[in-house]
C-alpha cells in the first residue's frame, strides 16, 4: 500500500467508527424512547461529544489529506464524500441526543395509544435500518445498497405528513397527554431529519463509488 | 535527541552571502524536506551537512552544525567517516561505470572491507532495501549503464545504503525521472524513514506533501519558515510560505 | 514563391560543391599516404626475407640484415616510455586533480607547451650534455632513452590531464560522498575511466619516438656495431639513423639503396603494428571501465 493508500484506509476506518457510534446512539434513543429506560438516555447524551470529537478529527483528516496529497479520480471523491457524510452524521448524532434528551423530559414513557399512532417502532427502526445499510454501504462500498436506502426514506416522510393532523384528533381526545404529544411531534420530525440525513449519507456514497450526482432529483 | 542540528550557520560563496543564519534542527527517523525557489540555498544547506561544500573552493562557513551531538566542522574530524554515517543521493544519477555488484560493494570496500561473503550479503540487502533487488538479481555483473534512468537511481540509493549511514541527504533525487520512477522513489523514502533520518531537497511542493514530515521553506538563503508539513500546506505561518506554495510566485 | 524555391535549390548546389571538395581532400590525403606506402612498398619489399630481419648487417652493410636497428629502436621506445609514461600521468594527475587553480598550474602548464615545442635536435643537444657527459652515461641506450622520454614527456602530460578533465566531476563526488578519499576516488574511479584516453597518448607517444633520429643522433645512436647491447649503457643502432646511414654514408651507395628502402619499410610497419596493438589495448580498456 502506498502512503496515500494508508491515510485514506484510515479515513475509511475512522468513518466507519464514527457511524458505529452514532449507529449506537440512535439505537439506545429508540430504546429510551419507547422503553423509558432513563440510565440510557444519559449515555446517549454524555456520548454525544464523542460524536462531535469524531466530526473534528476527520474534518482535519480530509484536509490533510488532500493538502498534501492531491487526491484525484476516486481518491478525492472519497474525501469529498467523507467530509459531506461527516457533516450529516453528526446533524444525526445531534438529533440522537436530541431524541434522548426528549425521552429524559418524558421519563415515564409514552403512552401506547400514541405510539402506535405514529409507528414509533417502525420509523425508529426504519431509521436505523437507513444508517445501518449506509455504514455497510460505505464500507463494503455497495452503490445498490446505497440507493435502496433512498427509498426508505418513504415512509419516514409519509408518517412525517400525516402527524401532524394525527396528533391534533389524539390531543382532542386526552386533553391531558397534551405534553406527550408535542414531544412525539418532536420525535417524529427528528426521526424524518434523521432519514433526510441518511438519504444524503447514500447519496454521497453513490457519488463517491460511481461519479454519480443524485442530488435534487425527483424521487423516482 | 536530535539527530542533525544546525545553529546559526551562515556560508558564502567568496563574497556571496548564500546561507544567512540557518537554525534548524531534525528528529530521527524523521523525512524533512527543503523547498524553495532556484538558488534560494537548499542545496546549499544540505550540503553543509555532509561538507560536500568543502570540495568548492572560496567557500566560508560559521556557526555550528551537529550529527549525533558532534560538531561537524571540528578541527579533527575524519571527514570520510562523517560521510560514511551521512551518504547522499545526487540529482542526476551517477552509477560508476563498474557493474551493478561493484557499484553497491563500492562504498564497503573503500572503508576497507575485504570479507567476500560479508560483501555479497550486503550489497543483496541494500539492493532490496532500495527496492530494485528483482529487477537485478540476475545481472549482477552487468554494466550499471545498462539500467534505466529510475534503476540507477535505485542503484545509486542502495549504494549510499551500502555502508549504512543513519542520514541520507537527497538532492532532487527524481527530479531527472518520469513520473512513475519518480513514484516509486518517493514510496522508497516513505519505507527507509523507518531505518533513517532522511532530509531531501525538492523543488517539487507536492512531493515535499506526499513525502515529508517537516518542510523548511527558503528563500534568498534565509529560512522562512520550518515545521510540520501538515501545518505548512494547511496553514503556513508566513505569507511567503503561502505565496511560494500556492505557486504565486516562485 | 519562386524566391524560396530558388534560395532552396542554390543552397542545396553549393551545399553539393562544398562537400564534394571536402571529398576531394580526404581522397587527397588517403591518395598521398597510399602513395607514400606503395612505394616503400615497392621500394623496399625485395629485401625483405627472414635474414633481413634477423641477421646482422654484412659486407660494409650491403648485405645480411638490420637486426640491431631493429633491436635498437624497441629498446629505445621501450625506455623512453618506461621513462615518460610513469612520471608523465603522474604529473598529469597531480595537475588535474590535486593542484589548486592559481597562477603556479598556469605556470606549470604553460612551461609544458613550450616544452613539447623545443626543437628534437636541441633535445639531442641537451641530452649529449646532461646524460652523455655530465652523468657519464656515454652514447648509451640510457641516455637515448632518457633524452627521448623528455621529449615526449609533454605529450602524455597533456593528455593525462585532457583525459582526466573530460571525466564528469558527478563521479568524484558520488566517490567522495561515500567516504572515500582523493587517492582512492582517483585510482578505482577517475584513472580507469580516463586510462583508455590516456593510452591514446601513450600511442601518439611510441609513434613519435620510433622515428625521430635528432635527439638520439648524439646521445644513443652508432654508425655501426658487431655486437648487439648488452647492457643499457651501450650505444645502439637504431632504424632511423639506419636509414639515414644507408641512404648517405654507406660503402657502396648503389648496393645499400635498397637495403635503405627495407628498412624503412620495416620501420614503418613496426610503428603501424605498435599503433594496432595500441588501439586494441584501448578498445580492451574501455570495455574493462564498462564491465568492471
Amino acid at each position: 500500500m502506498t502512503h496515500l493508500d494508508n491515510e485514506l484506509h484510515m479515513l475509511k476506518t475512522e468513518m466507519g467508527n464514527m457511524l458505529h457510534t452514532v449507529l449506537f446512539q440512535l439505537d439506545k434513543a429508540k430504546e429510551a424512547c419507547i422503553n423509558g429506560n432513563n440510565d440510557l438516555a444519559r449515555e446517549v447524551v454524555a456520548r454525544e461529544k464523542r460524536v462531535n470529537a469524531y466530526e473534528l478529527k476527520i474534518d482535519r483528516d480530509c484536509e490533510n489529506i488532500i493538502a498534501l496529497f492531491n487526491p484525484v479520480a476516486i481518491d478525492l471523491r472519497l474525501v469529498l464524500s467523507t467530509l459531506k457524510i461527516n457533516t450529516n452524521l453528526e446533524r444525526i448524532g445531534d438529533f440522537a441526543e436530541g431524541l434522548a434528551k426528549i425521552s429524559l423530559v418524558q421519563s415515564n414513557g409514552f403512552d401506547k395509544e400514541l405510539a402506535e399512532l405514529v409507528s414509533l417502532t417502525e420509523i425508529f427502526d426504519d431509521a436505523i435500518e437507513m444508517l445501518s445499510d449506509a455504514k455497510v454501504a460505505f464500507e463494503k462500498e455497495n452503490s445498490q445498497l446505497a440507493a435502496s436506502i433512498l427509498s426508505k426514506d418513504d415512509l419516514l416522510d409519509n408518517v412525517n405528513r400525516k402527524a401532524n393532523s394525527l396528533i391534533e384528533e389524539y390531543i382532542k381526545k386526552n386533553p391531558d397527554k397534551i405534553a406527550q404529544a408535542l414531544d412525539m411531534i418532536s420525535i417524529v420530525r427528528k426521526i424524518e431529519r434523521i432519514g433526510d440525513h441518511c438519504s444524503n449519507i447514500a447519496e454521497e456514497i453513490i457519488f463517491y463509488i460511481e461519479a454519480k450526482v443524485l442530488k435534487h432529483q425527483d424521487k423516482k | 535527541m536530535y539527530k542533525i542540528e544546525a545553529k546559526d550557520v551562515n556560508l558564502y560563496y567568496g563574497d556571496f552571502h548564500a546561507l544567512k543564519g540557518i537554525s534548524m534542527s531534525m528528529k530521527p527517523n524523521t523525512v524533512t524536506a527543503l523547498i524553495g525557489p532556484s538558488g534560494c540555498g537548499k542545496s546549499t544547506f544540505l550540503r553543509t551537512l555532509n561538507r560536500m561544500n568543502d570540495l568548492i573552493e572560496s567557500v566560508k562557513i560559521t556557526g555550528l552544525v551537529t550529527v549525533d551531538g558532534e560538531d561537524i566542522y571540528r578541527k579533527n574530524i575524519n571527514i570520510d567517516e562523517l560521510r560514511k554515517h551521512v551518504g547522499m543521493v545526487f540529482q542526476k544519477p551517477n552509477p560508476f561505470p563498474k557493474s551493478i555488484f561493484e557499484n553497491v560493494a563500492y562504498g564497503l570496500r573503500v572503508n576497507g572491507e575485504n570479507n567476500r561473503s560479508f560483501i555479497e550479503d550486503k550489497v543483496k540487502e541494500s539492493l532490496v532495501q532500495a527496492a530494485l533487488w528483482e529487477e537485478v538479481k540476475d545481472k549482477l555483473k552487468k554494466s550499471a549503464f545498462e539500467l534505466s534512468g529510475g534503476q540507477q537511481q535505485r542503484l545509486c540509493i542502495a549504494r549510499a545504503l551500502a555502508i549504512s549511514p543513519s542520514v541520507l541527504l537527497m538532492d532532487e533525487p527524481a527530479s531527472a525521472l518520469d513520473p512513475i520512477s519518480t513514484a516509486k522513489i518517493e514510496e522508497l523514502i516513505y519505507e527507509l524513514k523507518t531505518n533513517y533520518t532522511i532530509v531531501i531537497v525538492t523543488h517539487n511542493m507536492q512531493q515535499a506533501g506526499r513525502v515529508s514530515d517537516h518542510t523548511a521553506f527558503f528563500y534568498m538563503g534565509d529560512l522562512i519558515e520550518y515545521g510540520e508539513t501538515k501545518k505548512v500546506f494547511t496553514n503556513p505561518d508566513h505569507t511567503q510560505t503561502q505565496n511560494y506554495i500556492t505557486g504565486r510566485f516562485g | 514563391m519562386k524566391d524560396k524555391n530558388t534560395t532552396y535549390n542554390s543552397k542545396r548546389t553549393s551545399q553539393s560543391v562544398a562537400f564534394w571538395i571536402f571529398r576531394f581532400f580526404s581522397m587527397l590525403v588517403v591518395a598521398i599516404l597510399f602513395l607514400i606506402l606503395s612505394f616503400i612498398i615497392y621500394k623496399g619489399i625485395g629485401v625483405i626475407n627472414w635474414d633481413f630481419i634477423t641477421k646482422m648487417p654484412e659486407n660494409g652493410m650491403t648485405e645480411g640484415g638490420i637486426l640491431p636497428a631493429i633491436i635498437g629502436t624497441l629498446c629505445l621506445v621501450g625506455g623512453s616510455i618506461l621513462f615518460a609514461f610513469p612520471i608523465g600521468v603522474l604529473s598529469g594527475i597531480y595537475v588535474n586533480e590535486y593542484a589548486k587553480n592559481g597562477w603556479f598550474i598556469r605556470f606549470v602548464r604553460m612551461m609544458t607547451n613550450n616544452l613539447a615545442g623545443i626543437p628534437s635536435i636541441v633535445f639531442g643537444r641537451f641530452g649529449m650534455a646532461l646524460f652523455v657527459n655530465y652523468f657519464k652515461f656515454g652514447t648509451s641506450i640510457i641516455a637515448g632513452s632518457l633524452t627521448l622520454g623528455l621529449m615526449v614527456l609533454p605529450i602524455v602530460i597533456r593528455t593525462t590531464e585532457e583525459a582526466l578533465k573530460s571525466i564528469d566531476d558527478s563521479f568524484r563526488h558520488g566517490s567522495y560522498a561515500l567516504g572515500a578519499s582523493k587517492l582512492e576516488t582517483i585510482r578505482r574511479v577517475t584513472l580507469p575511466m580516463a586510462f583508455p584516453n590516456i593510452v591514446t597518448g601513450l600511442v601518439l607517444s611510441i609513434g613519435r619516438v620510433s622515428g625521430e633520429t635528432a635527439p638520439i643522433l648524439f646521445t644513443a645512436a652508432a654508425y655501426f656495431l658487431p655486437k648487439l647491447p648488452s647492457s643499457i649503457t651501450d650505444p645502439v643502432m637504431a632504424l632511423p639513423y639506419h636509414l639515414y646511414v644507408l641512404s648517405t654514408s654507406g660503402t657502396d651507395l648503389e648496393a645499400s639503396r635498397s637495403m635503405a628502402y627495407g628498412t624503412a619499410l620495416v620501420l614503418v610497419v613496426m610503428v603501424l603494428f605498435v599503433n594496432l596493438l595500441a588501439n586494441a589495448l584501448r578498445k580492451f580498456f574501455s570495455k574493462k571501465v564498462k564491465m568492471n
